[in-house]
């Protein structure tokens, strides 16, 4: 892959635009409405005016009908930042067809990108597997858009087992506060309270998305005769016979993709499942109209 | 347990394609990345053990298939020792009721004691069982078919007759045995023998069944086979020299102290005696008959009896010196010096008499009658028009022994010699022709018949496969032919016997000729008949009445049918043969006793079964095949291959 984001796909999603639901902090005025009051062009309220207020926010016209000092509150549009987390462990670059989960999940988060950089919002990356293996710092423009989508086309290797718990714990500290973050990755980390970080960074006022990818394989085992499986994070074997086991390993795949939702969703975030052999768009679409 | 097809178990060796496919795909399994695989391993643990508990019961169920099918190829029997009193078999009981089974000792005969034990055996039998009886002397005969009432079959048993003087035919009453045997839908087969099982048995000789059947033997021997019988008899002298004929009898056995002698018996009564002499294990006598004697057979007997009284009697056929020829005129010429026959007549009448002499009877063809032709041992057709009533009559004659000269004449019609008498004749007359140039006679034996001159001739063609050619024409062609049919001989001759075709009777060579013909002709060729044997006899269509007085003097009247072949010959001796009441001298026949039979030492059973069984031992066991429960065990365990195989998918 040369592009992370294939132009077919971005001239699909050119007309769409991200709203968020919360207003965030942003150091650049924007589409998205703003906790803090100011210049704007969309009047909130009259309070009284206290020592210390901006002399520049008078309403002079109300203090000309009601001879007391009136401060006239706009609503901030202000500037959206967004930080989107890709997992980059061994498990992420496996794939039965031709596109890894990587490569489907490095789609979804440059389209991503590329929506948000389009409304003039900052964008960050994060690249993840048991720690934080790159950073983008938030910026926007077309030249940062670009770095980002190199970025995303050619993630750094990675050898490390999947550890959600810790990364997460510092994708926290590089989010900052009350911005959108996405994060897009297969949660094969199985151990107890790897999804508790989620919980943190909702409160830390951040709209939290959770791209589950999986691939069609991984759901399924379509295999029909004995195999012998290899792990791709140091696992060690196992010899199989596919067809004898299927119906249990369908069922604990549910239970799995059941129980990751449930965490997510009790911790404030969205949930959704990204299945490799559907189209990516779809999941955007989903994304942007549910936002 | 044992093999039918031993050599097919090397495919034991397929065994090793389920364990190398189990290695093999132990070590070839397809390999799959899954980054799931903690799923896998959740799974698996719980599963993993039992696998591998099925993964070996498959393996097991699979090595357990093929060396079943291998096994099943390779045709397993196992042998069943069972006692034949456990179950309805089949039995077939080969009896040897042969010569040498007629042996006494205490009071009774071989076939008597065979009798009684097998009588013993039969009452063992379960009820059902099936029961055959064959009788093993010649010829074989199945005396009992595959019945299940066995008082019938004990009855049987006393049917035989205890004093046989048969040929032994063991091996094909086995052989007839075998067949009833698998006849049967019993599974349990048994062939059970009875025999003596000396040499004249030849049961080494037999094919004996090697699978199936169940085989035991009951030996049933003399303890003391000392046994003489009379081996041979030399007729020196002629009846009509002066010394009459001497009989120098041979006794065969071991020597006695007793005083032995042979008696001559004629017309069934004693009329000499004389000692016998012991050598080493020979005895001779000698016995001497008066010159001119008529009888045409005499019998001998060894005294005293000894355990086989059958073989110590011997018929002689004393024959004869004279040769009746009937010479039929065909074309009688007026002067009775120029007739055919009347040149026969001088050439044996000028015949040294040095040996046989001959008795000639003339006639002209229309007198021709039967009992002319009966009485006679060479009948000559002289240029004789044959009448076809007389045909069936010359068949019968020369079937029995007569013999036939046919020579060619103008009264020759070429076409009813080849049409009524084609079987008859070694060759058939063409058209006769003239010569233009004289043609001559060839002959190895007599070179001087080449002085004779032929001038025409009837052609002999299409001559038969046994056909000999005696003489013949200078251009090659056959000129006097001649054959064997059944007991009799018949000649053609191409010319006339007189001088109206050739100057043959005015030659030399032309008594030489005549004699050396008749001699030939009239040799008998009656083969030593063993008992039971058909005997061929004159026989007649219309007037004659055969009787037969047969050694022990009782006397057959022949019915119409019996008249060609007389087969009531179980008698061993002589026999005489009377036409119209007269003692018909060529007629006269002897039945010898089989000289094997006389041997009463056993030969033991054949090596191969040498074990004696009783009904009652288990012995040498049943075979049950067990290729079908092979396959049905096959079959299960490829049920239980599949049924592991989706208690593994589960």
């Amino acid at each position: 892959m040369t592009h992370a984001l294939e132009p077919e796909l971005a001239v699909r999603l050119a007309g769409l635009t991200l709203r968020a639901k919360r207003t965030v902090d942003g150091l650049l005025a924007g589409m998205h409405r703003s906790p803090h009051r100011g210049a704007s062009a969309i009047f909130k309220e009259h309070r009284a005016y206290r020592p210390g207020d901006d002399p520049r926010l008078i309403d002079w016209r109300a203090y000309a009908r009601s001879d007391r000092y009136t401060i006239k509150h706009f609503e901030h549009e202000t500037q959206l930042r967004g930080t989107l987390a890709l997992d980059i462990s061994p498990s992420m670059h496996w794939g039965s067809g031709d596109v890894s989960k990587v490569d489907y999940a490095a789609t979804l988060l440059a389209a991503l990108a590329y929506v948000l950089t389009r409304q003039g919002d900052a964008v960050s990356l994060v690249t993840f597997d048991e720690a934080i293996r790159d950073r983008l710092p938030a910026r926007s423009g077309p030249a940062h858009l670009d770095y980002l989508m190199r970025m995303l086309a050619q993630p750094s290797p990675s050898s490390g087992a999947t550890s959600l718990h810790s990364s997460l714990d510092k994708l926290i500290e590089h989010a900052g506060r009350m911005g959108l973050v996405v994060i897009a990755s297969d949660l094969l980390d199985l151990s107890d309270g790897a999804l508790d970080p989620i919980a943190r960074i909702q409160a830390r006022g951040h709209e939290t998305v959770v791209l589950h990818v999986m691939d069609q394989a991984e759901l399924e085992l379509p295999y029909e005769q004995p195999m012998r499986f290899e792990g791709v994070e140091g696992e060690p074997h196992v010899e199989v016979d596919p067809q004898g086991i299927r119906r249990r390993y369908r069922a604990a795949i549910d239970a799995f993709l059941e129980s990751c939702q449930r965490r997510v969703v009790a911790a404030g975030a969205r949930y959704m499942l990204a299945r490799t052999d559907r189209p990516p768009e779809h999941i955007l679409l989903q994304l942007l109209r549910d936002g | 347990m044992g093999f039918g097809l031993p050599w097919a178990l090397a495919g034991l060796l397929a065994v090793a394609i389920p364990i190398l496919a189990h290695l093999l795909r132990r070590q070839k399994l397809p390999q799959q990345t899954l980054p799931t695989i903690a799923f896998l391993h959740r799974i698996h643990a719980t599963r993993a053990a039992r696998l591998r508990f099925v993964d070996m019961l498959l393996l097991v169920v699979r090595v357990a298939i093929v060396a079943a099918l291998a096994l099943a190829a390779s045709a397993p029997y196992r042998v069943v020792q069972s006692s034949l009193l456990d179950r309805q078999h089949a039995l077939a009981i080969v009896f040897d009721d042969s010569l040498s089974m007629s042996a006494m000792e205490d009071g009774e005969t071989l076939i008597e004691r065979a009798a009684a034990l097998s009588k013993e055996q039969l009452r063992k039998l379960p009820e059902g069982s099936e029961v055959s009886v064959v009788l093993a002397g010649r010829p074989p005969r199945v005396w009992v078919r595959r019945r299940t009432e066995l008082d019938m079959v004990n009855g049987a048993f006393d049917e035989i007759d205890t004093r046989s003087t048969r040929a032994g035919a063991l091996c094909d009453a086995v052989g007839i045995a075998v067949e009833l045997l698998l006849e049967s839908e019993l599974p349990e087969r048994r062939l059970l023998v009875f025999s003596d099982f000396t040499s004249g048995a030849g049961a080494s000789e037999c094919d004996w069944p090697t699978r199936g059947i169940r085989l035991a033997f009951e030996t049933v021997a003399t303890s003391n086979p000392d046994n003489r019988r009379i081996a041979s008899v030399e007729v020196v002298g002629g009846r009509d020299g002066p010394e009459g004929l001497t009989l120098e009898v041979r006794v065969a056995g071991p020597p006695t102290e007793a005083n032995q002698s042979i008696r001559l018996r004629r017309k069934g009564q004693e009329t000499q005696r004389a000692p016998v002499r012991w050598s080493a294990n020979q005895g001779d006598a000698t016995l001497t008959i008066e010159p001119g004697t008529q009888d045409a057979v005499v019998e001998l007997r060894l005294y005293p009896d000894d355990l086989l009284p059958t073989d110590n009697v011997r018929g002689v056929l004393l024959g004869s010196n004279t040769v009746h020829v009937l010479l039929v005129d065909g074309d009688p010429h007026p002067d009775p010096r120029k007739r055919e026959t009347a040149f026969l007549s001088h050439a044996l009448s000028v015949a040294p008499r040095i040996g046989r002499s001959f008795a000639v009877e003339t006639l002209d063809a229309q007198d021709l009658s039967e009992s002319a032709i009966i009485r006679s041992d060479v009948v000559v057709l002289a240029n004789a028009q044959l009448d076809e009533k007389w045909l069936p009559l010359i068949q019968h004659f020369v079937g029995g022994g007569g013999s036939l000269w046919i020579t060619a004449g103008d009264r020759i019609n070429p076409r009813v010699y080849g049409s009524v008498l084609r079987e008859l004749l070694p060759g058939r007359y063409t058209a006769t022709r003239k010569e233009e140039r004289p043609v001559s006679l060839r002959s190895r034996a007599l070179p001087e018949l080449d002085q004779a001159e032929v001038t025409a001739r009837t052609p002999i063609s299409e001559t038969s496969l046994d056909a000999i050619v005696t003489a013949r024409f200078d251009d090659g062609t056959p000129a006097m032919v001649e054959h064997r049919y059944r007991n009799g001989r018949v000649a053609m001759f191409a010319t006339t016997i007189d001088d109206a075709w050739t100057d043959l009777p005015y030659q030399p060579v032309f008594v030489p000729f005549v004699l050396d013909a008749l001699e030939r002709l009239a040799g008998r060729t009656q083969d030593v008949v063993e008992p039971y044997g058909s005997v061929s006899l004159p026989g007649s269509t219309s007037s004659q009445r055969i009787q037969v007085v047969t050694p022990t003097g009782k006397t057959l009247d022949l019915a119409e049918a019996d008249r060609v072949a007389f087969r009531d010959t179980g008698e061993i001796g002589a026999y005489r043969v009377l036409v119209n009441g007269v003692d018909g001298e060529r007629f006269a026949f002897v039945v010898d006793a089989p000289a094997a039979e006389s041997d009463l030492e056993s030969q033991g059973t054949p090596a191969e079964h040498s074990e004696l069984e009783d009904l009652e031992a288990p012995g040498r066991g049943t075979e049950q095949p067990l290729m079908p429960w092979l396959f049905l065990a096959a079959v299960a365990l490829l049920f239980a291959e599949l049924w592991l195989r989706q208690i593994r998918r589960r």
